[in-house]
């Protein structure tokens, strides 16, 4: 498998296209960019309002949902910086440092890729669903979880790319119980895991592939104050002893390379400051 | 037309506008955005003897107008360094300043030996004020004859100019700047950051794994600027300023105030061509007025 080529990065203030508030804490911002975003799915964005002036003052690590004229993200209001783009309106000047990161890796041939997403964590998931009905490929199996039907943010547009099943830890919609409760079921050696959610759903998903002998690919979520691996702020420690920093030999990777015994479990707060909702 | 060019003992930077260490790799992530070789030079990642992994997630939190961090020295080590950075940065003439980190003298002259056989290095930093790491660090630049000691110490080791990176936390901050412009020190670089602290309220958690960090970012500028100006009245060796630079105006704040130079740190987060940005304004800055960088220094004093 040859190494994806990855674009150069750019600094671009883009105005927000549009905001569009899909329930909860839940947006979509969408950006206008002339020159195009060449963002591979997997591959994330710093953003930053233009005029926050110095608080919050770091720009905040989101996945791509889509790329080209119209990179979008999706986003959950946690914290100070999320808050302020919930309420951004069109027009509003952002900063996108970006593409950066590595990429999801190309499925493997011969293998019914699985989604296994939860929350927010479905974004790069939905890139590279979208990306995959684009190319022609078969539908990938996707199983989308939240506490509660709330927390299923653009469920309705996995449905058109996937065979989706739903889990809510409420019963609120489709099967109750967890992601892992469903994929226990479906997983077979013929299937390619790629996942993105909270450290623990992550964590039991790693270790359900490993037991099975399946390939898992993992998109990592942490802090991080850069985002192009000068900072250091975004170590993940790893099977071999040590650390990968998240933003340079990640998001994604291989899961068996993530000591997921070490992995903070807590919630990451992608808005690092103190006051959130 | 002005010339930015700014005497550092024997060392003349092009102009006065570097990135601090910790905030800027080892020079070589900013190709996709700007030529590095335009600085007035760039501080490496902290180097020590052997590499370090650093400390555990998590390092950094934000806070109001600046952040946290205590990444733990985490670097390549000054063998990897020399072999796999510095031929680059050589090539494509960098201005090389090598931050360096022990946590004993002797450990501090080896490295400095190791970087003076190697050509391409401008000067040394001496790091005796990392305030995330339990030995060395800032309690070598808290006592000024443990700093004098070590800048001593690797001023007989190398012909290469010798700075010191000063800790706010010193009690006597003046004691410990003329302690080291004794022992030979070429500059001073100040402010290291301030150790500082976050809890998490809603998990009653503190927020970094060390406890508490260094505090950095616009927030602190004011501090840094009473050090500076301070440790500019307090020596005669040329004052590296350094503490929440983010834009022209900031910079011309601290040489005005005494510093010769400046360094952009926690601004290359935010954005990576900070540095580019506060260079390109007080080139204009300088010409629009008609005066060279060098007049800036101390003018408010």
């Amino acid at each position: 498998m040859s190494s994806p080529v990855l674009a150069k990065r750019r600094l671009t203030t883009l105005p927000l296209l549009r905001r569009e508030s899909i329930g909860g804490l839940y947006h979509v911002l969408t950006f206008e960019d002339s020159e195009g975003t060449l963002a591979l799915p997997g591959q994330f964005v710093m953003v930053r309002g233009a005029e926050w002036g110095d608080a919050p003052l770091l720009p905040r690590p989101m996945s791509y949902l889509t790329g080209g004229n119209t990179p979008s993200i999706l986003i959950k209001v946690i914290g100070e910086g999320t808050l302020r783009m919930g309420r951004a309106e069109p027009g509003e000047p952002f900063t996108l440092l970006g593409p950066l990161g590595l990429p999801w890796r190309s499925p493997s041939a011969g293998r019914r890729v699985v989604l296994v997403g939860g929350g927010v964590g479905i974004a790069p998931l939905l890139f590279m669903a979208r990306s995959i009905a684009e190319a022609g490929g078969p539908k990938p199996l996707a199983i989308y979880g939240g506490r509660s039907s709330r927390d299923l943010p653009l469920d309705d547009d996995l449905e058109d790319l996937s065979e989706l099943v739903v889990t809510t830890e409420d019963g609120t919609r489709g099967t109750k119980g967890r992601v892992t409760d469903v994929l226990a079921e479906l997983l077979g050696p013929d299937k390619d895991v790629f996942t993105c959610g909270p450290d623990r759903m992550m964590a039991k998903v790693a270790e359900m592939c490993a037991a099975r002998d399946v390939p898992c690919e993992a998109s990592l979520e942490t802090p991080m104050a850069c985002g192009y691996g000068v900072c250091l702020g975004c170590p993940v420690p790893t099977t071999e002893g040590g650390y990968l920093y998240a933003c340079m030999q990640g998001p994604c990777v291989d899961a068996r390379r993530v000591d997921w015994s070490k992995a903070d479990h807590a919630p990451r707060k992608l808005a690092l400051s103190g006051r959130s909702t | 037309m002005s010339s930015l060019a700014i005497p550092i003992g024997n060392l003349t930077l092009r102009n006065p506008v570097l990135t601090a260490s910790g905030c800027f790799g080892y020079g070589l992530e900013y190709d996709d955005f700007f030529d590095v070789s335009e600085l007035g030079g760039i501080c490496t990642k902290g180097l020590s003897l052997h590499p370090r992994h650093g400390n555990p997630p998590e390092r950094i939190a934000e806070t109001p107008a600046g952040m946290l961090n205590a990444i733990g020295l985490a670097n390549v080590g000054v063998e990897a360094f020399c072999r796999d950075k510095l031929p680059t940065l050589r090539e494509r003439g960098v201005t090389v300043v090598a931050n360096i980190f022990a946590s004993s003298v002797e450990d501090f002259v080896t490295i400095t030996e190791r970087l003076s056989a190697e050509t391409g290095v401008a000067a040394i930093e001496l790091n005796v004020s990392c305030p995330n790491v339990t030995h060395g660090g800032i309690e070598f630049g808290k006592d000024p004859r443990m700093a004098a000691e070590v800048t001593r110490a690797v001023r007989d080791a190398t012909r290469l100019p010798v700075w010191v990176k000063m800790s706010p936390e010193a009690g006597d901050i003046a004691a410990v700047a003329r302690a080291c412009a004794d022992a030979g020190a070429d500059a001073l670089t100040a402010i290291n950051t301030i150790r500082g602290m976050s809890i998490d309220v809603e998990q009653r958690k503190v927020r970094l794994a060390n406890r508490t960090g260094g505090f950095s970012g616009p927030a602190l500028r004011p501090v840094a600027l009473r050090i500076v100006w301070d440790l500019c009245g307090a020596v005669s060796i040329p004052v590296i300023a350094i503490g929440g630079v983010a834009t022209t105006r900031d910079a011309i704040e601290f040489m005005l105030a005494g510093a010769s130079a400046v360094q952009v740190g926690t601004a290359n987060f935010v954005d990576p061509s900070a540095s580019k940005r506060v260079l390109d304004g007080l080139r204009a800055y300088c010409s629009e007025r008609g005066i060279d960088a060098k007049a800036l220094i101390g003018a408010a004093r």
